[in-house]
C-alpha cells in the first residue's frame, strides 16, 4: 500500500481493510469499468463524432489509452484522467510555488509541473502599490521583492511561447511567510470555488494550491491599497533583515504557541489524508482536526497508526452518509 | 552438469517452459513521482521515476521532446560474491544505456517538450534475468508516474541447455555457458524493442527460443496489466468524488 | 529538495524553541520506526528500517578469510554504505560519494572502535575459527533507498537489526594443518550461530537549532542546523563513539549536555528497537516456517525424489 509505512497491529489492519472495502463498495456502483491501463482500448461508439483528448491516441482505428487512469466523457470529448501524475495547469488555477531562479525581468517557480513556471515582473503589484512602468531599477531590485526559495501564491495566467505564465495581481497573492508548506499529490486537491481559506477561530490561513502544494500559516492581514501611505513607516522598520536580529529579539517574533498548535494539527490532518489518498477539501480537513481533538490525541500522534485507521473509518461513514442523503 | 533432469525438471524444480514467481508492488519510494518493486523469483529490483521535470542541464534541453535519462546500479549485497563497485563499471553503463533506449521507444516524448524524465533502477538481489526485471520494474514505475506511453515494455529471457529451450534462466543456468536470449516487446503493438543474445545458436533453434521468450513477455504483460488496473481502481475509490 | 524560504526557516526555529515541531513532535520524540528483518534471503542477515520518510536496508554477509597478522585472534568487519539514486536525483553518478563516505566512516568509527580493535561494539574475537589462520570476514552493507533526514540513526538501527538476524554457519575443522597451510574446513549448511547483539550500540544524533537540541531531524530541519553531534551508546550506557558535524563551534559544556541528553534518549530508543526487532523476527520465522513447509511438500511430491528412493 502506497505510503502506509506504519506498523499496524492485526486488529488495526482488519479495521482498515474493512473501511477501505466499504469505500470501494460505495464507488463501484458509480463507475467501476471506467478505469483503464496503458494500451487498453477505450469503448467508444464509433458512429458518434467524438474528440480524442488527453491520454488517448489512435491505433489501428481504435482509441487506445496512453496512461493509467479513469475514462471521462464530457459532451463529445473523451479523455483519460490520470491519478498520480504531475500537476496539469488550467487557466485560473490558484497555485503555490517556490522561486527557483531570479532571471531578467522574471522569476522562475517550481510548481510540480513538467517545466518551471514564469512570473513576469510586470505581472505583480509593486510593493508601493502604484501602477507604473517597470524601470531598470525595478529590475535590479527584484530580489528585494522575491528571493530564491521564497514561497509565493499566484494564479495561472496561461501558456505562452516560453512556458507557463503566472500572475499575482491581487493583494492576496504574494509572498507567504510564517507557516509551513506541504506537498501532496495534485489529484486529491479538488478544484473548487475557494482555495484560499481563512480560519477565523484559529487565526490561520490555509491555501490549497491546485498543484498539490498546500500552505498552512499564520493569518496575514491583506492591506488595503488606499491605506498604503499610512502603513509605510511601519513597513519600513519591519523590513530589517531578520538575520541581523539577535536571538532574543528573534524569539519575540515567533508565532505564538496556540496558533502553532493549530497549524501543526491542520498540517498533520492534511498529511494523514494524503497518505490515505482521500480527497482534500476544507470540510474534510476540519473534520479530521476535530476528530483528533475529540480523541484527545497529541498532535504528533495524529501521524500514528491508530489515528490513520480512525480517519479511514470516519471517511467511510461520511461518504456513505452523503450517499444516503443524496439518494 | 545436468540442468534438465531426464524427467524434465530443472535445478529449482521448474518445468522448462515455466517462469519464476512474479511479484510487483507499486509506490515504494514516496518522494519519487513513480516507483515500483519487481521480483522474478529471487531477483528483486526497485525502480524510481522522477519527472517530467525541468531539465537540470540547459545544454541538454530538447525543444521538441522530453529527455530520458537512466541509471542502473547494483547493491553491494545483491550478488552471491560481494561486488566492489556498485556503479560506474562497464556492465552497469551498458545496461543503463539499454534500459534508456528501450524505455525511450515506448514513452511519448513529444508530449512533454523541454522536460526531463529520470529513471533510476536499483538491484537489491540478483539471481539471473536482472535486465528483464529492471525493464519490467521501469515500466511499472513509469505507468505509476502517469507518463504517457505507447504501450508497456515487458522483457523476459530464455536459454537453451541440454537440448531444451528454457524460459527465465536463473543465475546458475545463466552461468552454464549456454546461450541467453533477452527479448523486450510491446505486447499490444506486437513489436520487439530489445533483442540481445550471447553465445551461439543455430538459426532454427534460435527461432524457437525467441518465441518462448516472447511468450514469457506476454505472460508478464498480463500480470503487469492486472497489477496496474488494481492499483488504479484502489486509488480511484479511495479518492472518492 | 530545494532550500527553504526565510519565513519557513523562522517557523521551524520557532517551533523547536517552543517544543512543537512542524509535525507536532516534541524535541526528543522519534518518528514511528518500522523494522523488517530477513528481507534479503541471500545474505546471512538483513534488515530494513523505516523512520518516517527515511528508508534504509542493511545486509550482513559472512565469508571465510584470514585474520590480519597484527591481530591474529580477531575477525574482520567492514562497513560500507551506498546512497541509491532512487532516494534523490542528486545521488546519481558520483553525487552520493561524499555523503556515502562520510556515513560509512562514521559508522565504522562508532561500531568498530579504534585501530587496534579495542572497544568495538561487535565482539571481533567471536568471529575467529582457527586462531591465526581462519576467521570470518563480515561485510556489512547499507543502502539508502529513500532519504528524509537522520540517516545515521536509521542505518545504525538497521545494522543492529541485521546483526540480530545474522546466522553464522557452524564450522568444523576437518584436518589440522601445520605452518602456513590452511586447515580443511567443513561449513555446515544447517546449523547457525546467532550473533550476539547485546553489545551493539545505536547512534543518537542530536541536532542543534538555535538554543535547543532535537532528535530525529527531518531533512528540512537538517538544512537549518548549525551543528550536529552523533553519539553512539550501547545498552550499558557507555559511549562507543562520538562525531560532531557542522561548521559552527560549540561550547564544551553544551557538548556534555548533549551527551547526557543522548544517553537519556538512547534508552528509550533501544527499548523500542528491541521490541520492533523481536516483533519482526516472529513474523519472519512464521514466514520461514511456511516457506520450509512449502519446500518439503514440493520435494515430497516431485517425482525425482521417488525415483531416488527406489534406487
Amino acid at each position: 500500500m502506497r505510503g502506509l509505512q506504519l506498523p499496524l497491529t492485526q486488529t488495526q489492519k482488519v479495521r482498515l481493510q474493512r473501511a477501505l472495502e466499504k469505500l470501494e463498495a460505495l464507488l463501484s456502483k458509480a463507475n467501476s469499468n471506467a478505469s483503464v491501463t496503458v494500451a487498453d482500448t477505450i469503448p467508444v461508439n464509433y458512429d458518434d463524432a467524438f474528440l480524442k483528448g488527453h491520454g488517448t491516441t489512435e491505433h489501428n482505428g481504435e482509441v487506445v489509452a496512453t496512461v493509467c487512469g479513469v475514462v471521462e466523457r464530457v459532451n463529445k470529448l473523451i479523455y483519460v484522467r490520470t491519478l498520480r501524475a504531475r500537476y496539469k495547469p488550467e487557466v485560473g488555477d490558484i497555485i503555490v510555488g517556490r522561486v527557483i531562479e531570479v532571471a531578467p525581468k522574471r522569476w522562475r517557480l517550481d510548481i510540480n509541473y513538467s517545466q518551471d513556471a514564469v512570473l513576469m515582473l510586470s505581472s505583480i503589484n509593486m510593493p508601493d502599490g502604484i501602477q507604473r512602468r517597470r524601470t531598470a531599477e525595478d529590475e535590479l531590485n527584484m530580489r528585494s521583492i522575491f528571493e530564491e526559495n521564497d514561497v509565493l501564491c499566484a494564479e495561472v495566467r496561461g501558456f505562452q511561447h516560453d512556458g507557463l505564465h503566472l500572475q499575482a495581481r491581487s493583494q492576496k497573492y504574494g509572498k507567504l511567510q510564517r507557516g509551513q508548506l506541504l506537498s501532496i499529490p495534485p489529484y486529491i486537491v479538488k478544484r473548487q470555488k475557494q482555495h484560499w481559506h481563512y480560519l477565523e477561530e484559529y487565526g490561520i490561513d490555509l491555501i490549497l494550491g491546485c498543484n498539490g502544494f498546500v500552505w498552512v500559516g499564520e493569518h496575514v492581514e491583506t492591506k488595503d491599497e488606499m491605506l498604503v501611505d499610512q502603513d509605510k513607516p511601519e513597513s519600513q522598520t519591519s523590513k530589517t533583515n531578520d538575520y541581523s536580529m539577535s536571538l532574543e529579539s528573534r524569539e519575540h517574533t515567533y508565532t505564538p504557541l496556540e496558533t502553532r498548535q493549530n497549524i501543526c494539527r491542520i498540517a498533520n490532518a492534511i498529511r494523514v489524508l494524503s497518505m490515505l489518498g482521500f480527497i482534500v477539501t476544507i470540510e474534510v480537513v476540519m473534520e479530521v482536526v476535530n476528530l483528533g481533538v475529540s480523541q484527545n490525541m497529541d498532535t504528533h500522534e495524529m501521524l500514528g497508526s491508530e489515528f490513520c485507521v480512525l480517519v479511514a473509518e470516519r471517511e467511510a461513514e461520511r461518504r456513505s452518509q452523503k450517499r444516503t442523503r443524496g439518494n | 552438469m545436468e540442468y534438465v533432469s531426464p524427467e524434465g525438471l530443472r535445478i529449482d524444480g521448474r518445468r522448462p517452459m515455466e517462469m519464476r514467481k512474479l511479484q510487483a508492488e507499486i509506490g515504494v519510494v514516496a518522494k519519487a513521482d513513480g516507483s515500483a518493486v519487481f521480483e522474478m523469483g529471487n531477483t528483486k529490483v526497485i525502480a524510481a521515476v522522477y519527472g517530467p521535470r525541468e531539465v537540470q542541464n540547459r545544454s541538454q534541453q530538447l525543444s521538441d521532446q522530453a529527455l530520458v535519462r537512466c541509471e542502473y546500479s547494483m547493491a553491494n549485497f545483491s550478488t552471491g560474491d560481494r561486488m566492489r563497485k556498485p556503479k560506474g563499471d562497464r556492465r552497469s553503463t551498458e545496461i543503463s544505456l539499454v534500459i534508456r533506449q528501450t524505455m525511450e521507444a515506448c514513452i511519448l516524448t513529444q508530449l512533454m517538450p523541454r522536460s526531463q524524465i529520470d529513471i533510476y533502477v536499483q538491484v537489491l538481489q540478483a539471481d539471473g534475468g536482472t535486465r528483464s526485471a529492471c525493464i519490467n520494474a521501469a515500466t511499472l514505475a513509469l505507468a505509476d508516474a502517469g507518463i504517457p506511453m505507447r504501450d508497456f515494455v515487458t522483457s523476459c529471457s530464455a536459454g537453451y541447455l541440454n537440448s531444451t529451450p528454457l524460459l527465465d534462466l536463473n543465475y546458475v543456468e545463466d552461468s552454464a555457458g549456454g546461450p541467453d536470449v533477452t527479448v523486450g516487446i510491446l505486447p499490444k503493438l506486437d513489436k520487439v524493442t530489445l533483442l540481445q543474445m550471447d553465445a551461439k545458436l543455430p538459426l532454427d533453434i534460435f527461432e524457437n527460443v525467441m518465441q518462448l521468450a516472447v511468450e514469457g513477455c506476454k505472460a508478464i504483460a498480463d500480470y503487469i496489466r492486472e497489477v496496474l488496473s488494481e492499483n488504479t481502481k484502489q486509488l480511484e475509490y479511495r479518492r472518492g468524488l | 529538495m530545494n532550500g527553504l524560504s526565510l519565513g519557513e526557516k523562522l517557523f521551524i526555529q520557532g517551533g523547536i524553541a517552543q517544543d512543537l515541531r512542524s509535525d507536532g513532535r516534541k524535541r526528543l520524540t522519534y518518528r514511528p520506526i518500522y523494522v523488517e528483518t530477513g528481507i534479503i534471503p541471500q545474505a546471512n542477515g538483513s534488515a530494513r528500517v523505516r523512520m518516517g520518510g527515511t528508508d534504509v536496508i542493511a545486509s550482513v554477509k559472512a565469508e571465510i578469510g584470514r585474520p590480519s597478522p597484527v591481530q591474529p585472534n580477531k575477525g574482520k568487519v567492514s562497513i560500507y554504505v551506498d546512497c541509491s539514486p532512487t532516494a534523490a536525483p542528486m545521488f546519481e553518478g558520483r553525487g552520493a560519494e561524499e555523503l556515502s563516505t562520510e556515513v560509512s566512516v562514521t559508522l565504522q568509527r562508532c561500531l568498530l572502535g579504534g585501530k587496534s580493535g579495542a572497544g568495538a561494539g561487535i565482539d571481533l574475537s567471536s568471529l575467529i575459527v582457527v586462531e591465526g589462520k581462519v576467521c570470518w570476514d563480515l561485510y556489512i552493507d547499507g543502502l539508502v533507498v529513500s532519504s528524509d533526514g537522520n540517516l545515521l540513526d536509521a542505518l545504525s538501527a538497521a545494522i543492529k537489526a541485521a546483526l540480530s538476524n545474522t546466522g553464522i554457519p557452524r564450522v568444523h575443522v576437518a584436518a589440522e594443518a601445520s605452518g602456513e597451510d590452511q586447515p580443511e574446513l567443513e561449513i555446515s549448511d544447517e546449523e547457525f550461530l546467532q550473533f550476539d547483539t547485546s553489545g551493539v550500540p545505536v547512534i543518537v544524533t542530536l541536532t542543534k537549532v538555535g538554543r535547543h537540541y532535537i532528535v530525529d531531524a527531518t531533512s528540512e530541519e537538517e538544512s537549518e542546523t548549525s551543528s550536529a553531534v552523533s553519539v553512539s551508546i550501547n545498552r550499558k550506557g557507555l559511549i562507543c563513539g562520538l562525531t560532531k558535524r557542522g561548521g559552527a563551534g560549540l561550547d564544551p559544556s553544551v557538548i556534555l549536555d548533549m551527551i547526557s541528553v543522548a544517553k537519556h534518549v538512547s534508552e528509550q530508543l533501544m527499548d523500542r528497537l528491541d521490541s520492533e526487532i523481536s516483533a519482526s523476527t516472529i513474523t519472519c520465522s512464521i514466514r520461514q516456517c511456511h516457506m520450509w513447509l512449502g519446500n518439503v511438500f514440493k520435494l515430497l511430491s516431485s517425482p525425482a525424489t521417488q525415483i531416488e528412493e527406489g534406487m
